[in-house]
């Protein structure tokens, strides 16, 4: 479940505000009191009465407004985070180095021995704020829903490996899962645990439009929240579920959640910082080290490896793939065999060349580092297998060294020296120069860049940038109409490299048209490998191989920083959202900004 | 008049259809459509097939635009493929809050325009008339988006006395008295308003200038002074009357700058109005919103010079249109 990372957004730069003189404040009694942890620890936090009854108000500052919350077509990873906190999910995910799940609405579930069928019981007493029950219906219904090729929902690939006609309803509180064969365990128990569609509601909605259902923006909910109130582009307004029916422990103890529509980051942060928004996403590390100087009251989280930028080398001669693809129309499994390859990275002494001559901690210096405490938002990447994922990532493998004297050397072996002394290394009279594309409105790319492309000169490489619209870019990487691009992933917890490293045209997202018999076997074995430990050993192997041959160059793995409010305690902020599980978030009494 | 107005209104159907092409083309040449944002690796081809499908995206262009054409002329304007509501519905939502912004910013690029101009003019090279030129010449060559900005850090961070983002306080108008909401809403209105006009108002003051200058030489002027009437009823009764005739016809030009500059204002202020509409519908691809958007802004231009125009000769009996 990767995404590719474009950030489109008009970025504006805030100058004038970084240019102010941090000015500390001393704090007063109360405040010093205040900075004393009151956390509580998970499952330990007040309960709602405890506090006197929900308690202010959290303002959420969101990029653009939601646009979906129907759980089997919503596109958005934010549409998903209210998604999550507005129902009771089925399972309870946890993340610690890999994804495990606990019960939720799934009281409990069972595999059967060679793990292909699963059998789920699911809890009693929970009813949609409707009043009606959860039943195995609405299980039921809402895999038929992802199954069903009208609704064309982004989420048919959970239903893939199991029988037609999964779930089986055995009655009304029990469900069997049954999949054509076994695969990794976490990703099966993904695949069962989705975010239930009522039944009852929705039984004769027109599927073909489902996307435009009013179920979209005025949903019937499980969880201790409910959509009170939505105007388009301004804010949305959750409030306790006053029908929840889960435990006590779950219910809301946050009078309202607000989610503020704020398009443009340089408000974002000003909000954050004069008090009218609580949180905010993708704080940058400038700013991060204002908050942290300027802002005391301004709590700053990290979200863990999210993300990460790689530069991208094309293996093949655009032109000739353009002109080849035509004669293998329909061959999904065309393998680019007599395509040309290109001139440059084509060769994969020179691509790992290349990679020498990349200095990425300058890079990880220069762009994600705190200037004021030094502590580093980013970490070398190996691989397209975030680092979070510690029991599948390979950390074995050595990142390639800063060597700009062994890269011109790698490169003299592959035959190019500068033979007409004009600083530029060539071949047959052909001179080592490319353009590496880059999407525009990303500052922190569009300088990268630049430090690579003289770190490049420097051993005799020209390299142009050509900064393009993101949408274009996106459209050219998928078609592979360039030489080299910098660019970027978000991570996804469940492993499967499938999409990117995976020989065959129909991975599209296989920009750079990498192929390796042993890697395509390495991941044919672990997406139908069940035991954890053995799965685990074969995509390690497969990201050793990949490495080895640096169809890309790895660059480094980003930090999310999000600003939270201080006075909300037990937030949780992790690899999995950036606001979860709001319902167990508190207000001390005493710290309560908006009063009833 | 009426033959004047109607030949107008003939005249305007081609612009608008014009306008429409062009921005049909525009985005045709862009590559990628709407539904790219769908699709992520792991979306089957069949599932992406099906939504190009529902959204006529797999029949080539020019039969695209037969229907588009087709269906804006019987006042449909479709469905938005991102929010799958009718477009009529979401421009709809959005225009009034872009018309208020435009008429508080008329409001205060004349009001500030006029009277800046008017003091330049009585005080003509006087320490006044430089100050304002220079201080005009400086908003006036100022981009509004970071004048928008600017205004954002000062008044909003700085020294918190206005608002900082959105029409209302998202947190605390749920619970206003109307009479503290009216308050609200006004006190929201003043920073865009601003920054979306000051740079006009510069522009405006300029022309008031010459215009007051240019009636203030008139002989009935000499005239009003002879009589003995005081200087500021001179100025105002019957200066200033005669020299806001060509402000008024300015007024009408000023409403494409209005909208083109609310794309970047309303998107720092978060004002949920037309100009974010645009950028997310383009960012989106989002074809039928564009175009119903560019299909209204051109409308609402049109009809502003139209406005003008006949404005111009109601308030100067000596222009006559036929």
């Amino acid at each position: 479940m990767l995404r590719h990372a474009i950030w489109p957004a008009l970025v504006l730069a805030l100058t004038a505000c970084s240019g102010e003189t941090p000015t500390p404040e001393t704090p007063t009694g109360d405040q010093a009191a205040a900075d004393e942890p009151k956390d509580r620890g998970f499952g330990n936090e007040p309960t709602v009465d405890e506090l006197g009854g929900a308690q202010d108000t959290l303002v959420i500052a969101y990029q653009s407004d939601a646009d979906n919350l129907t759980s089997v077509v919503y596109q958005a990873a934010a549409d998903g985070m209210i998604i999550d906190n507005i129902n009771y999910s089925s399972v309870n995910p946890e993340f610690d180095c890999e994804l495990t799940y606990g019960p939720e609405l799934f009281d409990s579930w069972e595999w059967n021995e060679d793990q292909t069928e699963v059998t789920v019981n699911l809890r009693k007493g929970v009813n949609w704020s409707d009043g009606t029950e959860v039943t195995s219906a609405d299980i039921d219904f809402t895999y038929d829903l992802i199954a069903d090729p009208v609704v064309a929902s982004p989420r048919m690939a959970y239903v893939e490996n199991m029988v037609e006609g999964t779930p089986e309803v055995i009655d009304s509180h029990t469900l069997v899962f049954k999949f054509k064969h076994a695969y990794d365990r976490t990703t099966m128990e993904a695949h069962i645990s989705f975010t239930p569609m009522p039944h009852h509601l929705l039984k004769d909605a027109d599927r073909a439009t489902l996307r435009g259902h009013e179920f979209g923006t005025n949903p019937i909910i499980t969880g201790p929240w409910k959509v009170a109130d939505w105007k388009r582009n301004e804010r949305i307004v959750l409030e306790p579920n006053e029908a929840f029916t889960g435990a006590d422990k779950d219910k809301a103890r946050i009078q309202r959640v607000i989610i503020k529509v704020l398009p443009e980051y340089a408000t974002r942060l000003v909000e954050l910082e004069n008090g009218q928004v609580d949180l905010a996403q993708a704080i940058q590390v400038e700013d991060a080290d204002r908050l942290a100087a300027e802002h005391p009251e301004i709590k700053l989280y990290r979200r863990g490896w999210r993300s990460q930028d790689y530069v991208a080398w094309n293996q093949l001669d655009f032109e000739d793939y353009k002109a080849k693809k035509e004669l293998h129309v329909g061959e999904e499994d065309w393998k680019w065999e007599d395509v040309d390859r290109h001139p440059i990275f084509g060769d994969t002494a020179t691509r790992v060349a290349l990679s020498k001559a990349i200095d990425v901690d300058k890079l990880m210096n220069d762009l994600l580092t705190s200037k004021v405490t030094g502590e580093v938002y980013a970490k070398r990447s190996v691989s397209t297998i975030t680092p979070a994922l510690c029991n599948v990532h390979n950390n074995d493998i050595e990142p390639i060294a800063f060597d700009p004297t062994a890269a011109k050397a790698d490169l003299a072996a592959a035959g190019w020296t500068d033979t007409d002394g004009d600083g530029v290394l060539d071949k047959d009279g052909e001179k080592l120069a490319f353009t590496m594309m880059t999407n525009s409105g990303n500052p922190r790319r569009a300088k990268g860049a630049i430090i690579m492309q003289a770190q490049l000169k420097d051993i005799g490489v020209e390299m142009e940038i050509e900064a393009i619209e993101a949408n274009t870019f996106f459209e050219r990487l998928r078609k592979k109409d360039y030489e080299a691009a910098l660019s970027g992933w978000s991570a996804g917890l469940f492993v499967d490299m499938t999409d990117i490293w995976h020989s065959g045209d129909k991975y599209e997202f296989n920009f750079t048209s990498y192929y390796n018999p042993d890697v395509d076997a390495l991941i044919e074995q672990a997406i139908s490998e069940p035991d954890p430990a053995k799965n685990a050993e074969l995509w390690k192997q497969a990201q050793a191989k990949i490495y080895e041959d640096q169809p890309y160059t790895f660059l480094y793995w980003m930090d999310e920083i999000v600003g939270v409010h201080e006075r909300f305690k037990d937030a949780k902020v992790d690899v999995l959202s950036a606001f979860r599980d709001l319902r167990s978030w508190w207000v001390p009494a005493e710290e309560v900004k908006y009063k009833r | 008049m009426f033959a004047y107005t109607l030949r107008k209104v003939l005249l305007a159907i081609p612009l608008v259809l014009g306008v429409i092409t062009l921005i049909f083309v525009l985005v045709e040449l862009s590559p990628g459509d709407a539904t790219d944002r769908f699709f992520t690796p792991e979306t089957p081809p069949e599932v992406r097939q099906l939504i190009e499908a529902k959204w006529g995206l797999d029949k080539p262009a020019h039969e695209r635009y037969v229907i588009t054409m087709k269906n804006l002329l019987t006042g449909d304007f479709g469905r938005s493929i991102f929010q799958e509501r009718p477009v009529f519905e979401i421009v709809m939502e959005a225009l009034p809050n872009t018309i208020q912004l435009a008429l508080m910013s008329i409001i205060i690029m004349q009001l500030v325009g006029v009277t800046l101009g008017s003091i330049q003019a009585v005080r003509q090279y006087g320490w006044a008339d430089s100050g304002i030129s220079i201080a005009s010449l400086f908003f006036y060559s100022m981009p509004s988006f970071w004048l928008a900005l600017m205004l954002q850090l000062i008044l909003t961070l700085k020294y918190p006395i206005l608002p900082s983002s959105g029409m209302v306080d998202a947190v605390m108008y749920d619970y206003m008295t109307p009479g503290e909401q009216i308050l609200d809403r006004m006190k929201h209105l003043i920073l865009p308003g601003v920054a979306l006009s000051i740079a006009r108002a510069a522009g405006i003051a300029r022309y008031m200038r010459s215009s007051l200058l240019e009636v203030i030489r008139q002989d009935y002027i000499r005239t009003a002074r002879a009589k003995g009437l005081p200087e500021w009823k001179v100025i105002v009764k019957h200066g200033m009357r005669n020299a806001l005739l060509p402000i008024i016809t300015i007024l009408g030009l000023q409403l494409p700058f209005l909208f083109s500059g609310s794309v970047l204002v309303e998107t720092i202020f978060a004002w949920p109005g037309m100009g974010r509409l645009i950028v997310s519908a383009i960012f989106t691809q989002d074809t039928p919103v564009i175009i119903g958007c560019f299909f209204v802004f051109t409308l609402l231009v049109v009809a502003g010079n139209l406005i003008a125009d006949l404005l111009y000769s109601v308030v100067d009996p000596r222009i006559r249109y036929s």
